[in-house]
């Protein structure tokens, strides 16, 4: 009797064993490393971004991941947008996720890990523009975007045809030395107008704080020089400035140009209100959040719905999902290329250089994507989106607007 | 070509903005005086004012002559809790001890704004009208120009004060030395708690000037970093002096930025100070008006 009793206890056990290892074995869990700022000064964007990564994690892991056996995790860290703060991360990061993926935020993660991700064999996915700093061959960090001069070129040429203006465009860069990319942004826009003086003249680049005190000698030696544009890629403290400045002076009918960072919607909440903002433009190689319908603003109420995703339509959660997606999509194509069980950072960026990413694999967040060894981004067939105020209303103002070509500085 | 009208357009907008680096700076020298701290943190109380401001005004819907008052007195109280939890405690002991303790406080106050306040860029109320003054050909920004009428006013009354009052001359018993001043029975606790409601409110008013019209987050404390070439260069005890600091930093400041950042492409007008800064530290490390001491041994 006890012997039967033991028997079928042993029996049950290694039964239960059995079931308990039958779904480890069938899912296999890869882990991405998700670098935010929630001290830095992009604090204030970062609830949609690092809500709309982990949305899009949810649904590729319930959607696509179940069937393939494969399980995505994903773990914030706080890189304060400071490269310094990133690169000292970095080796924990390793040690604790052995991640197959990192996603940026920033300029300061690509100048911290752009040199160590070739030797870790991890690859990092972007959100925002590339940059010039970071242009090279054989990249292991990824932009769904051209480089931030790109999308200005793209919005110059795009505003110069719309106004129907002959001569080059006068356009005015605000900057900040504050962070190399900032620098790098206005770089870009400046080889253009070089390479193109017949499409765009840089009258000035003003480099000025992050927190400007006060822009009103500067804005009014670049309106006296012309000025038909101001570009700012940098923050919203600065768009604030400058616009306060156009007001002093009674111009407000010079368009200023924003990016997504510091684009109409966070520069209007800063300002106090979009009335303000009318006639200004945001430009960028990704969906604009509008309250238009459209698929990728679908796709982020059906996250909202069905994965109580705590994330609301706007830039920074469209920031969010574009990597995320574009990376989880590369892991996609890594597992069926090498299989479920055998995926690595180095299989994830050989499957991402073999795949073209079509603008459906995003629910229209980002255009058809073609990644080659030449550069971070694909140096082909990009277009960005034009966003406006128009009547106070956040509106788009052109779609698909093609991204000239600029050569490298 | 060198236009003339250019050239005074940035020397005078230079200098007011030196000006307003003055007022921020006159924080540094009020709380070193009494403390002989060197606050790390006052970049910090400049935020601080400012969130109060812009809660008062633009939260609460307050006028701005009842929220004005109302917020300085609010920092007042702040800078007076400030040396009550930490720099009380801390009399006779080191500066190097009390300095420590002010990068505790920046790292504090910073994680409570964003705790309090969040990461969310905020709109400044605009406190002084945006149309600037028009003198000819030279353009003067409203809130830089009443910002540094301010300042000047503070900068002489605060002097005044220090060099002729008993209430003054008794800080300025505790500046030159604690010891001497608790035999003489001065409260040095006292004036250092007063000295730090005064910082806190000077912050308050730069936070005013400053930010009027702009936008607001914890990035504004990098002012306190630029005014700290102005306090060392006027000596980290002379208050008036560092008016004659400001306009100087500033002046130079503004000129670097119209002729040699667009010839070089970048910020020298920003880093510019700090070489100024530098070489001071090395030449005359007590500043232009900063005291001489003599230590027999």
């Amino acid at each position: 009797m006890k012997s039967r009793l033991s028997k079928w206890i042993a029996g049950a056990a290694a039964a239960a064993v059995v079931a308990l290892a039958l779904p480890a074995s069938a899912q296999t869990t890869y882990n991405i490393a998700s670098i935010a700022d929630f001290t830095g000064p992009y604090a204030d964007i970062m609830k949609d971004l690092v809500g709309a990564r982990r949305a899009a994690v949810d649904w590729w892991n319930d959607e696509i991941g179940k069937g393939m056996g494969i399980k995505v995790g994903i773990k914030d860290y706080d890189g304060r947008y400071d490269a310094a703060q990133t690169a000292s991360l970095w080796p924990g990061i390793k040690a604790e996720l052995n991640p197959v993926a990192v996603l940026g935020v920033g300029g300061p993660d690509v100048a911290a890990l752009q040199g160590r991700l070739p030797a870790d064999k991890v690859p990092m996915f972007m959100s925002t523009a590339a940059y010039g700093f970071a242009w090279k061959p054989d990249p292991w960090i990824f932009n769904p975007r051209p480089t931030y001069g790109h999308e200005a070129a793209a919005f110059f040429e795009w505003f110069r045809s719309t106004r129907g203006i002959k001569g080059p465009l006068k356009v005015a860069i605000i900057s900040s030395e504050a962070s190399p990319a900032y620098v790098d942004i206005a770089k870009g826009a400046e080889k253009f107008a070089k390479d193109n003086p017949d499409k765009a003249e840089i009258v000035e680049t003003i480099y000025t704080e992050v927190q400007p005190t006060d822009l009103t000698t500067q804005i009014g030696r670049v309106i006296r020089k012309g000025a038909q544009v101001i570009d700012i890629q940098t923050n919203t403290a600065a768009v604030v400035a400058t616009k306060r400045a156009l007001q002093a002076l009674g111009k407000t009918d010079i368009a200023i140009m924003m990016s997504s960072h510091n684009g109409l919607i966070a520069s209007g909440k800063a300002i106090g209100g979009m009335k303000d903002l009318e006639g200004d433009y945001e430009v960028y190689g990704m969906a604009v959040p509008t309250d238009e319908k459209t698929k990728a603003h679908d796709f982020q109420q059906m996250v909202v719905a069905k994965y109580k995703a705590q994330v609301t339509w706007s830039v920074a959660s469209v920031m969010g999902f574009n990597q995320t997606l574009v990376a989880l999509r590369a892991i996609e194509a890594a597992a069926r290329k090498v299989g479920a069980d055998k995926v690595t950072g180095e299989a994830v960026r050989t499957a991402l250089m073999a795949t073209q990413l079509p603008s459906d694999q995003t629910f229209g967040i980002l255009p058809n994507l073609t990644y080659t060894n030449d550069a971070p981004f694909p140096v082909t067939g990009l277009t960005v989106n034009v966003a406006t105020i128009k009547d106070g209303k956040y509106v788009i103002a052109a779609e698909n607007v093609p991204v000239p070509a600029i050569t490298k500085w | 070509m060198f236009d003339t009208i250019d050239f005074l357009n940035y020397l005078v907008n230079g200098s007011l903005v030196g000006l307003l680096y003055a007022l921020i700076a006159m924080g540094f020298i009020v709380i070193y005086r009494a403390s002989k701290v060197f606050n790390f943190a006052q970049g910090e109380l400049v935020v601080f004012g400012g969130f109060i401001v812009w809660w008062m005004v633009i939260q609460t819907g307050l006028p701005l002559f009842v929220a004005l008052p109302l917020a300085m007195a609010v920092s007042a109280i702040f800078g007076l809790i400030i040396e009550r939890i930490f720099f009380s405690r801390l009399v006779g002991e080191s500066s190097f001890a009390m300095v420590m303790v002010t990068i505790g406080l920046l790292i504090l106050i910073r994680g409570l704004i964003l705790l309090i306040f969040g990461p969310q860029v905020r709109p400044f109320p605009i406190i002084f009208a945006l149309k600037p003054v028009i003198i000819g050909d030279i353009l003067i920004p409203r809130s830089l120009l009443i910002g540094a009428v301010i300042t000047v006013i503070v900068g002489l009354g605060l002097s005044w004060f220090f060099n002729n009052t008993r209430a003054g001359l008794k800080m300025t018993a505790v500046a030159e030395d604690h010891q001497v001043a608790l035999s003489m029975g001065i409260s040095v606790k006292r004036s250092i708690a007063f000295a730090w409601a005064l910082g806190a409110v000077l912050s308050t008013l730069g936070a005013i000037i400053y930010l009027s019209g702009k936008s607001l987050n914890f990035l504004a404390s990098d002012i306190g970093l630029s005014a700290l070439p102005v306090a060392l260069l006027a000596g980290f005890e002379s208050i008036a002096g560092v008016l004659l600091a400001g306009l100087i930093v500033g002046a130079v400041q503004g000129l670097v930025t119209a002729y040699v950042d667009p010839v070089v492409g970048g910020a020298v007008g920003s880093v510019f100070p700090f070489v100024i800064m530098l070489v001071i530290l090395f030449i005359r490390p007590t500043g232009m008006f900063g005291w001489r001491t003599i230590e027999r041994v």
